[in-house]
């Protein structure tokens, strides 16, 4: 998908200069106390924050040059994310800059989603995708939401739920069925017929709820319908899936290894507590999933910016999702065990990282969701277990 | 006794492409390995595996990473995976390898020109057979608290102990063993490295049969067992250190998921014959395991692109073997609960008119956690070397 000729060491030096340069950005601008000041705040996240990110080109990363991006890959991509999750930091990148951007770029027919992505990647666009009807929905285009067709435009009711940003963002994609096709919508937050609802998360976000009562959009709102929604839709969704599972990864990162320092350092019975080999084998354990999900979420990656089908793209994303929200929500209850009441209090900073993996968890489909979509896809009896 | 070396293992391999290797060994085993054996049930033993040892032994491939120059093939680190990648897909079984893939090295590294001439060419022409002489009923896991003692008498040791948990011993002809030297000095340097012939006066097996019923492994007594002095390899105390070098990256195939993936297979079919697909607990659980043995590959990768790269690969590996053969035990758990009421009958059993093994997975996941450095040892060594905690 990348458009430039450079060898893959080039785009190797490239990578780890992006990292030195975010790794550094995210020290300096978000210390962990910010992260810890917006929780619950209205909004969410902090627009001048999100206006930085713009200024490093990073909202745009993955949006091609002559739409105002950066034209990167998902390498590059998830360089950023990573450096980000580990500062917790709560601005909406994936969602806007990975679900809403690469929904926006697959609606090619739409002269409006052009425009709302090269305004989303200069930073003066905030996006979420409202696609989620069901709990534990896993499939983005099982929609029972209808568009019913009104004079050139459609009228929308019904409800959406689960929607990352859910404050701080002036418009969603609206996923709905017009005559039995996969329709996208764009819906500003001030259109008639719309309420939104925040529902309060673990790390202090708030995910929107979007209750629509003949919400009526005009013909050129509709950004894309039929096999190209449904297609751009459920790619959108794996990329991202994907995305969050490289910020899953850096919070199992950040919890562990501040859990093996406390057992390194933490004296108890006139030794150190990572001394006791109940605890050693248990941190070995949380050990093997961080190494497990770095292996698959590298695999997932390199997945992504390669030419791999539908299905297969898929079924990856599924199993990075199911492994690393799994991951990081074990590592995060052995991390408060291990670090005993001292983890369990606001004030240390493990909670933040627990908090922000529940939600990530949560979010677009957890686990138990993630195998239960893979082997629905992937049945049994096909001889598929050979293959895996 | 000097033997001249097949003309087969004069090929450069390591000149051929990947994938002409590969397809030469492929063809090589599907062509040649007894089909009666592929996947074999349990340990095979000699008598069973002799044709085929032989075979390869004929063709220049017994030993394949070995130096030409002793009759080995000389593979490069990717060579020997794809060599033992082909071996794991066909189901080719384990021959008694003890002789090859600790014996040969050891001797090529600390053995003397005398013990290199006199013991790698029998093992190449499998007419020397050996059986590994380390634990013992006081020294598991802490192997070095080993008490079996060779006293120098002369020219001779003298050597008196037991071992046990001797694998295949009941078929080999030779023995290399770890035995205390020096009792006065901490108990890892009082180790010397021996080497017996199985026959020598004073030997008794005693073969075990174990909870699957078969008698895979022995104890060995040793009693006033005379060995001459030159059967000592390296220097006298010096045997841990021999013992503990490690054969480098072959530690990536102890967490090779191929067993895994072999079970996981039988399992599906097992579970589609039984309806179990249609049961949501069973298919919940299924998918659990399939992603587990799924992401054990994404995992193995990993470090296979890291010996591909020509890096060493660092004590970091054992999570291989900790997750494969946990995951194989899970699997072979839930192919027996799977199997219900037949989780119990011994051998191949009907069901829905065709033939299941339903134990054996499940009896040969029990050794798989145990051998190689126990999983809990294996913990300790990651805590310690790779996590850093304290001791």
């Amino acid at each position: 998908m990348l458009c430039t000729d450079e060898t893959e060491s080039e785009r190797a030096e490239t990578r780890r200069l992006l990292r030195e340069s975010a790794a550094a950005f995210a020290a300096k601008e978000s210390p962990l106390g910010r992260a810890r000041a917006l929780r619950g705040a209205q909004p969410d996240c902090a627009l001048a924050f999100w206006r930085k990110l713009a200024e490093q080109g990073w909202i745009g990363l993955l949006v091609p040059e002559q739409q105002g991006g950066a034209g990167l890959g998902f390498a590059e991509m998830a360089v950023v994310v990573e450096q980000l999750a580990t500062r917790v930091a709560p601005e909406p990148l994936v969602p806007t800059a990975v679900f809403a951007a690469r929904l926006l770029q697959s609606c090619t027919a739409s002269e409006l989603a052009a425009q709302l992505l090269s305004t989303l990647a200069g930073g003066d666009l905030i996006a979420a995708v409202a696609w989620q009807e069901a709990n534990a929905q896993a499939d983005p285009c099982s929609i029972q939401v209808c568009a019913v067709p009104d004079g050139k435009g459609v009228r929308i009711s019904g409800e959406k739920r689960f929607i990352r940003p859910g404050t701080a963002c002036e418009g969603f994609v609206v996923s709905a069925l017009a005559q039995g096709d996969v329709g996208l919508y764009w819906m500003p937050c001030d259109v008639a017929g719309l309420v939104i609802e925040a529902e309060l998360q673990a790390d202090g976000s708030r995910a929107a709820r979007l209750r629509m009562e003949d919400v009526r959009l005009d013909a050129g709102q509709c950004l894309a319908r039929g096999a190209t929604a449904a297609d751009a839709l459920v790619r959108a969704f794996d990329e991202t899936l994907v995305m969050v599972s490289v910020e899953l990864l850096a919070l199992s990162r950040a919890m562990l290894s501040m859990t093996l320092e406390y057992l390194r350092t933490r004296v108890q019975f006139g030794k150190a507590i990572g001394s006791f080999q109940a605890l050693q084998h248990r941190a070995v354990d949380l050990y093997i999933q961080q190494e497990l999900t770095s292996a698959l979420v590298g695999q997932a990656v390199v997945l992504l910016d390669g030419d791999a089908g539908a299905k297969e793209r898929g079924a990856m994303a599924s199993r990075a999702k199911a492994r690393a929200a799994d991951a990081a929500l074990a590592i995060g209850r052995e991390a408060v065990q291990m670090h005993g009441a001292i983890g369990y209090t606001d004030e240390y900073d493990l909670g933040l990282y627990l908090n922000r993996a529940l939600v990530l968890s949560a979010w677009l489909g957890n686990g138990l969701t993630h195998r239960r979509r893979f082997a629905a896809n992937n049945p049994l009896g096909y001889g598929g277990s050979a293959l895996t | 006794m000097e033997k001249s070396l097949p003309a087969a293992s004069k090929t450069d391999w390591n000149a051929l492409d990947d994938e002409t290797f590969r397809h030469e060994v492929r063809s090589f085993f599907e062509e040649h390995y007894p089909a009666h054996l592929r996947y074999p049930k349990t340990r095979l033993r000699w008598h069973q595996i002799s044709d085929w040892t032989l075979t390869l032994s004929r063709k220049g491939w017994i030993a394949p990473a070995w130096p030409v120059e002793y009759g080995g093939m000389g593979l490069a680190p990717v060579k020997l995976l794809i060599f033992f990648e082909e071996q794991e897909r066909w189901g080719v079984g384990r021959a008694p390898d003890q002789g090859i893939n600790q014996v040969g090295p050891l001797l090529i590294k600390y053995g003397s020109e005398a013990h290199r001439r006199e013991f790698l060419p029998p093992i190449i022409a499998c007419e020397h057979i050996w059986c590994q002489g380390y634990s013992e009923p006081g020294a598991g896991s802490d192997l070095a608290s080993l008490r079996t003692e060779a006293l120098l008498d002369g020219d001779e040791f003298v050597i008196n102990g037991q071992k046990t948990w001797t694998s295949l011993a009941q078929d080999a002809t030779h023995m290399y063993l770890l035995v205390r030297t020096d009792k006065s000095v901490k108990k890892q340097q009082g180790i010397s490295f021996l080497l017996v012939d199985i026959d020598s006066p004073g030997i008794t097996l005693r073969p075990i049969r174990n909870i699957a019923g078969n008698e895979e492994f022995c104890e060995v007594f040793l009693d006033n067992v005379r060995v001459p002095k030159t059967r000592l390899v390296g220097e006298i105390n010096q045997g841990w250190t021999i013992a503990k070098a490690l054969l480098g990256f072959e530690r990536i195939m102890l967490g090779s998921p191929k067993a895994a993936q072999y079970v996981l297979a039988r399992l599906e079919e097992l579970a589609v014959r039984l309806g179990l697909d249609r049961d949501m607990g069973f298919v919940d659980r299924f998918t659990q395991l399939r992603l587990d043995v799924a992401d054990l590959g994404a995992l193995y990768i990993r470090f296979v692109d890291q010996v591909k790269r020509g890096e060493q690969l660092g004590p970091d590996v054992s999570i291989l073997k900790v997750w494969a053969t946990e995951t194989f035990s899970r699997l072979a758990s839930l192919m027996v609960d799977a199997a219900g009421s037949a989780g119990a009958t011994m051998g191949d059993v009907e069901l829905f008119g065709s033939h299941a093994n339903i134990l054996s997975s499940y009896y040969s996941a029990r050794p798989a956690t145990i051998y190689g450095g126990s999983n809990e040892i294996q913990r300790n060594i990651l805590a310690s070397q790779v996590l850093g905690l304290p001791n």
